[in-house]
């Protein structure tokens, strides 16, 4: 394996999660949200000679939120079910409830929207930083952003109520 | 504790560990790597196989012959999938858009992909120049990466934003729909923007689109899309 290789393997391993998740934000599909991933890691490994000296990260994250926002027109694939976490025993009823609670308050929100919020205060960047990955104006991202807040604070942004476990 | 830091507290409490498979990223991303190369080397060509196409189209018309080639690098985006052995060459007619770059005119065209594992997604659509000698430049390719590539609706749609690092001019929005559109409607922050539309000429019921850049600036991406017929009904 040449050096840039194992390079890109650590990458990929710490930036793995942090992508789907954000990815999961935008989609509310597990499933999806991996696929997405998987692209954005692979088109980022395409480059990777010319990107490993400077923001891999963001460059993974600016394909993984551009492709995402473009996705809607593409056929989207159906799953049935969100599946259930497989470990964290005493935490996944809360876990779930919270997921759930995400996906349904962000589900209001159109893919741009949805985009900015996830850049914003997941990945916590500045507007002016999420102007420039999604290539529109700052004056967009703000204007964008505030009407996406509104939208979450109709559809209750106030934190989910705990799920009740059996006594 | 406010709204905003419950979403970021929420957001961050539902982190999941992953796994994903970065050996297959790898083969995909070996693969990407040596399809935009292709890509690259089949721009030329295509530029070549033009002219000489072109050159039997003047002979019938008795017209000058035309002038030499100038084949240009192309590029491609890493949302196209690029054809894997043969130059690409227009399929059907090539579309004039009537954006002009000086000398050189914007087009579109299909050329013929081999996506693996896709065998119904046969076409992908090129956005291009015209070069003053006829020459055709292959600049932005998109095509469905599933399904088929003829299936009633939207399908890939072609949204420049390499900001001018890969191509230049950047390449207005384009893309094609299948069914008898009438009308094509993009919007962005509520405004609307009709494309222009063509029908291509191997198949009526494909109708390429674009956006003129000067009403949709290339890059930046749309929140919507519709397809009316000519009832004005939503397709």
């Amino acid at each position: 394996m040449t050096r840039g290789d194992a390079e890109f393997v650590e990458f990929a391993g710490a930036a793995s999660a942090r992508l789907v998740h954000a990815a999961f934000l935008m989609t509310g599909d597990h499933h999806r949200a991996e696929d997405a991933a998987q692209t954005a890691l692979v088109r980022t490994y395409a480059s990777w000679s010319r990107i490993r000296e400077g923001d891999a990260y963001g460059y993974a994250r600016s394909v993984l939120v551009n492709h995402l926002v473009d996705g809607w027109r593409r056929p989207i694939r159906e799953y049935p079910t969100e599946d259930v976490p497989e470990q964290r025993g005493a935490d996944v009823a809360d876990e779930v409830t919270t997921r759930r609670w995400l996906v349904s308050v962000l589900g209001a929100l159109s893919p741009r929207e949805r985009a900015i919020v996830v850049l914003r205060y997941y990945f916590d960047l500045a507007e002016a930083k999420v102007a420039e990955e999604l290539g529109v104006s700052l004056g967009t991202v703000k204007s964008t952003s505030s009407r996406a807040l509104e939208k979450l604070r109709a559809a209750g942004i106030r934190a989910p109520e705990t799920q009740e476990t059996c006594p | 504790m406010s709204e905003l830091k419950r979403l970021r507290d929420a957001m961050r409490a539902t982190e999941r560990p992953t796994a994903l498979d970065v050996a297959a990223i790898m083969r995909d991303g070996r693969r990407l790597r040596r399809r935009r190369r292709m890509v690259r080397t089949g721009g030329a060509t295509l530029a070549a196989a033009f002219v000489a196409a072109a050159a039997f189209t003047v002979v019938d018309r008795a017209d000058p012959p035309p002038a030499q080639h100038h084949p240009t690098p192309a590029a491609v985006l890493p949302t196209s999938v690029a054809p894997s052995d043969a130059p690409p060459a227009p399929v059907g007619g090539v579309v004039d858009t009537g954006i002009r770059y000086g000398a050189e005119e914007r087009v579109y065209y299909f050329v013929p992909v081999e996506v693996p594992h896709v065998p119904r997604v046969r076409i992908g659509l090129v956005g291009g120049r015209r070069l003053p000698g006829g020459a055709l430049t292959a600049d932005y390719l998109v095509n469905d990466v599933k399904g088929n590539d003829r299936s009633a609706g939207f399908h890939e749609i072609g949204c420049d934003q390499s900001d001018g690092r890969l191509t230049d001019p950047q390449v207005p929005t384009f893309g094609y729909f299948v069914g008898p559109a009438h009308s094509i409607i993009g919007t962005v922050d509520g405004q609307n923007m009709k494309a222009r539309l063509a029908r291509w000429s191997e198949d009526p019921q494909v109708v390429i689109f674009w956006f003129d850049p000067t009403e949709l600036a290339p890059g930046v991406p749309l929140d919507g899309i519709v397809a009316h017929d000519v009832h004005n009904r939503r397709l």
